[in-house]
């Protein structure tokens, strides 16, 4: 298969995150501008976004890698909600 | 009041195994029932899940659960099936499960769930094979769901998916990805049915509070959306919501 036009890198970025069982993350934002990527959405753990960044790399060596994916807060919860 | 502590998509995996763990301890004293709305690992490995079954073992509330999308990534959701029953968890699939709790009987009726859309724009099962297929599996869990919450003699009942049953919980997501992320077909379940109480996951960047057509109360509990490692919900049998009593609630 040939490699992707510029159009596409994106999606097969995206892609190929979500099949990475270092990272199996369908809810990614990737956006490739020259030779920069920026990654967007949530992470669960700050190792989830050092590791996010480590295989982005990898994909695409010699990118400058802009993670700016969010850590999401696993707190407990402050009280509970009645529901009816 | 009941009061049922509810997450979904945990992803248990590499680098994320500890998301539950740190609130364990306080978690008794502040619920009395889990319940895990799917995904709850990163690409459904026995191994990811051993992790969070370790972690649940041995809770003296009960933990009750659906299996998620990413449950089924490597063709052994039997196995985390089994590794999760084996740490005393109860795994649902069309079928329920009612619990005592405080001489309240809490039932709750399981599936993943799956998608195909919302109302005036839901795939059917027209056509090719893997269309027939896509609408064909949405069907049979809504059917299920339906009947185990039908067959339900409880105080309240909770409808425990992983799909979303509702738009409203949607919110914040593409639209492009609806059909992916859930399907009416499980609201008319169980607005057919009747409950008091219907949580999912699955859409992370959705929204958590909504309704079905009927008027129950849907909450999305997909751990980024609610932003800790469970929310708590308080639910009173006194004012069980039936379908008939649901019309027109807002």
């Amino acid at each position: 298969m040939s490699e992707p036009r510029a159009d596409y890198l994106p999606e097969h970025i995206r892609e190929k995150l979500i099949h990475d069982p270092r990272v199996a993350e369908q809810d990614l934002k990737v956006e490739v501008k020259e030779h920069r990527v920026m990654l967007g959405g949530n992470v669960a753990t700050p190792q989830l976004h050092q590791t996010l960044t480590e295989v982005a790399s990898e994909l695409l060596p010699g990118y400058e890698i802009v993670n700016e994916t969010t850590v999401v807060s696993s707190a407990e919860p402050d009280g509970e909600e009645p529901v009816s | 009041m009941i009061r049922i502590a509810a997450v979904g998509d945990l992803h248990y995996g590499a680098g994320s195994q500890d998301i539950l763990r740190p609130s364990l301890e306080h978690l008794p004293d502040r619920a009395d029932l889990l319940l895990l709305a799917g995904d709850l690992t990163r690409c459904g490995g026995p191994e990811e899940v051993q992790v969070l079954a370790d972690q649940i073992r041995g809770l003296p509330i009960p933990v009750v659960t659906v299996l998620g999308n990413h449950d089924y990534q490597s063709d052994r959701e039997d196995e985390v099936r089994r590794v999760l029953e084996r740490a005393g968890v109860t795994v649902l699939e069309g079928d329920a499960v009612a619990l005592d709790v405080d001489d309240v009987r809490v039932g709750i009726a399981g599936t993943k769930g799956f998608g195909g859309g919302f109302r005036g724009a839901h795939g059917s099962d027209f056509g090719e094979p893997e269309m027939k297929a896509f609408i064909g599996h949405t069907k049979m869990l809504s059917d299920g769901l339906e009947r185990a919450l039908a067959t339900l003699d409880a105080d309240l009942r909770i409808a425990l998916l992983h799909y979303s049953p509702i738009e409203a919980t949607l919110e914040g997501e593409r639209l492009e990805i609806y059909p992916f992320l859930g399907s009416y077909l499980m609201a008319e379940a169980v607005d057919n049915a009747g409950a008091d109480l219907v949580l999912h996951g699955h859409a992370h960047h959705g929204t958590e509070k909504g309704r079905t057509p009927a008027g129950i109360p849907v909450r999305n509990v997909a751990q980024p959306v609610i932003r800790h490692a469970y929310n708590v919900y308080a639910l009173d049998a006194r004012r069980q919501v039936l379908p008939a009593a649901a019309e027109g609630i807002s």
